[in-house]
């Protein structure tokens, strides 16, 4: 961590192009800079776009750490001058894709390197692992979606200080992963998407300290199972049998997200129990969820589309005193389910049900879940309203008798705001209501919550009194509104919540761009997305997000259009235009229309119709 | 200005520069010389030497102990680097840790 002074160095030096012109001839400082300097400098220039291939020279002495990740202009001419850094230590190239395997050449002798990051380069291949394979000092190596085949892996081997090594996405065999056996030191291996077979597979207990393994998308049938073993992915897999001793392993972390199982292994006998904390069954095949009851230690449980069913849900109740974030999602869960949670998770931080048929009766059960912070409701039956007179089981906790909303439109009936259940929960901070019947007047009790940031909705029917309501959310800093009638003369007389930074408006079809940009210019601290134009914060740079609008010419294009169309001020509000039968047909258009060529036409085309 | 309330700077060309103790404790390492209570000789003459830092820089650090007490107290003003002097600048803050 820098010092005050020092940060302010730093940005005084990349300040500008002509600000480094000043400092880089100062040969015997740069020399004499301590690495951590050197490093802070070489982040900083990076981050400004300021860096260019001769100007890495001035750190050759100092630097020992580059990070240049997805830099798309790191070539060979990059790699000459970073091949002279006496000290580096590290060097992160991912997802550079114009590198290539020759440029590696000039990393061939160094002595210092101790981890290099080449994933996701492209046109990296057998011949750069060539170069490669001469820095033994090497400990940590990713080379995962490169162009190396299983000839290029066998020449891993002379790299016998590698601890860490991802081989992701590429065509491993068991044959060149045998020959990697010498690399003893190993203790993470990632090989998801490899052709490594049961047979390969079998080899893999003969690295002593292996104990973070990844073997998803492989053909791999048997569950390895010794002893070091502490974290392992074997996602989309089918796991029929076990692999190794018979002891339990000590697995930690298990991810078997879309896995099929075989009889034998569905019962996971083969864990031991106190130290699992983190399981992943999403996507998979298990039936019968029994051994949930054994695994006491478990922090972190995704069961999102699973078939497990509200019964299942009671087990989770009894191994819930650790449980800090539960998936739900997609499975067929009700709201009874919820129920028998309640009071047997109190560290529960993230809970997410979308896509289940919970209602409103689940939102009085969740408020008694104490230490939420992240809720995700969406794509539920959830309405925010419990009309008395229905037959509904009558929540634990009764919510506050609604304030009568001077909206509201159905006097005669009893009805209760089911979100006003969630006010006891202090720690809320995100709140997920995204396709739900949730109507206007059922946002009231969102105005009490004491730290929510973060919310989402989507639906047709939130009008301007939603904005009404966001406006007086004290904390929120993101706030989503999709698909909702908001109109520009709601969103005029909206007044945000000091706090808030995003608004993300699309498919409310409702809204005109000059209205958001005159909105965005009254709040310059707020991104404003919308299907007509995006307005980021950082810069105010006003974006046609619809075509992706490259060339300056075509935006002077558009701009000389809107200035030779005079009225721009008669479509403030098109509902006073239109029938509903007419605005609901060109809904659809107008959303196209901005998808074409250019927004500023497609607005006029619609305004003539 | 009392002299047990200052502190004599002493740049590597031997030139010094006398601020008040509160502004030059701005840096960590100076603090530390000047409190702890091992002795140091700077302790006992309330003199500093720096053999590594030039007088440019040292002119430098000083404004910037001044500037870093006022802006503390809230007024919010620029503090301007030249670029030329970064470098030696950064090296010193680094050591003296401010």
């Amino acid at each position: 961590m820098e010092t005050q002074l020092v940060d302010l160095c730093l940005k005084a030096a990349c300040e500008s192009r002509d600000s480094v012109e000043k400092w880089r001839r100062q040969r015997r400082s740069l020399e004499h800079l301590p690495s951590q300097l050197a490093d802070a400098l070489l982040r900083r220039l990076i981050s400004r776009y300021l860096l260019f291939p001769s100007l890495l020279e001035v750190f050759k002495h100092s630097a020992e750490e580059i990070d240049l990740r997805g830099d798309n202009n790191v070539d060979a001419e990059w790699f000459a001058y970073i091949g002279a850094f006496r000290h580096l230590r590290s060097l992160n190239v991912s997802g550079c894709r114009k590198l290539t395997s020759s440029a590696l050449w000039a990393v061939a002798g160094m002595r210092s390197l101790r981890e290099m990051d080449l994933s996701r380069c492209s046109k990296v291949n057998d011949a750069g692992i060539r170069h490669l394979s001469s820095v033994t000092t090497l400990e940590k190596l990713w080379i995962s979606e490169t162009g190396v085949s299983a000839k290029g892996v066998m020449l891993l081997s002379s790299l016998g200080n590698l601890s860490v090594l991802d081989l992701g996405g590429l065509p491993v065999t068991d044959q060149a992963l045998s020959s990697l056996q010498v690399l003893t030191k190993l203790q993470y291996l990632d090989l998801w998407g490899s052709n490594i077979s049961d047979k390969g597979a079998a080899l893999l207990h003969m690295f002593p300290r292996l104990s973070f393994l990844n073997l998803a998308w492989t053909s791999v049938t048997k569950l390895p199972n010794w002893l070091t073993l502490e974290c392992l992915n074997m996602s989309n897999c089918t796991i029929n049998l076990l692999e190794g001793d018979n002891g339990k392993a000590p697995l930690v972390k298990l991810i078997v997200s879309g896995a099929t199982f075989g009889e034998e292994v569905a019962d996971f006998h083969y864990i031991e129990t106190t130290l699992l904390t983190f399981l992943d069954l999403s996507k998979s095949t298990i039936l019968d969820f029994s051994f949930l009851s054994h695994l006491n230690a478990l922090e972190h449980l995704d069961l999102s589309s699973t078939v497990i069913g509200d019964d299942s849900l009671q087990l989770i109740a009894c191994i819930g005193v650790n449980l800090k974030y539960l998936n739900l999602n997609n499975t067929k869960v009700s709201s009874a389910g919820v129920g028998n949670l309640t009071g047997h998770v109190p560290n529960l931080q993230v809970l997410s049900i979308s896509h289940t048929s919970v209602d409103d009766v689940t939102i009085s059960y969740i408020g008694m879940m104490p230490s939420l912070k992240v809720i995700d409701l969406s794509n539920t039956n959830i309405k925010g309203v419990i009309y008395q007179a229905e037959t509904v089981p009558v929540p634990v906790r009764e919510p506050e008798p609604e304030p009568e909303p001077e909206h509201e439109h159905e006097p005669e009936s009893v009805s209760v705001l089911s979100m006003s259940a969630l006010q006891s929960l202090r720690h809320l901070e995100r709140l997920n209501l995204a396709d739900t019947q949730v109507m206007d007047a059922a946002l009231y009790p969102l105005t009490s919550f004491p730290k929510l940031s973060h919310l989402s909705l989507k639906s047709a029917s939130l009008t301007d009194i939603s904005l009404n309501y966001v406006s007086s959310i004290s904390k929120l800093t993101n706030v989503c509104i999709h698909d909702g009638v908001l109109t520009n003369s709601g969103l005029n007389s909206f007044k945000p919540p000091a706090t808030l930074r995003m608004m993300d408006l699309r498919g409310c079809w409702l809204l005109t761009e000059d209205v958001i940009t005159s909105f965005s210019k009254t709040h310059p601290q707020i991104e404003v997305w919308h299907d007509l134009v995006h307005i980021s914060r950082s810069n105010q740079t006003v974006s046609n997000t619809a075509p992706s609008s490259r060339s300056t010419l075509r935006t002077s294009q558009v701009k000389k259009k809107h200035e030779s169309i005079p009225m721009l001020e008669c479509f403030l509000d098109q509902r006073l235009k239109y029938s509903r039968e007419e605005l609901l047909s060109m809904q659809f258009s107008s959303v196209s229309l901005a998808a074409s060529i250019d927004s500023g036409i497609g607005i006029c085309n619609t305004q003539s119709d | 200005m009392k002299k047990e309330d200052t502190v004599k700077l002493i740049s590597a060309e031997g030139f010094e520069f006398v601020v008040h103790k509160d502004a030059a404790m701005v840096s960590q390492t100076i603090r530390n010389m000047l409190t702890s209570p091992g002795g140091f000789a700077e302790t006992e003459h309330g003199e500093v030497t720096f053999p590594e830092i030039s007088t440019t820089i040292l002119e430098k650090i000083c404004k910037y102990f001044y500037w870093n007490l006022q802006f503390a107290s809230g007024k919010q003003t620029e503090f301007h680097i030249e670029p030329e002097l970064t470098l030696e600048l950064m090296m010193a803050a680094n050591y003296l840790h401010t």
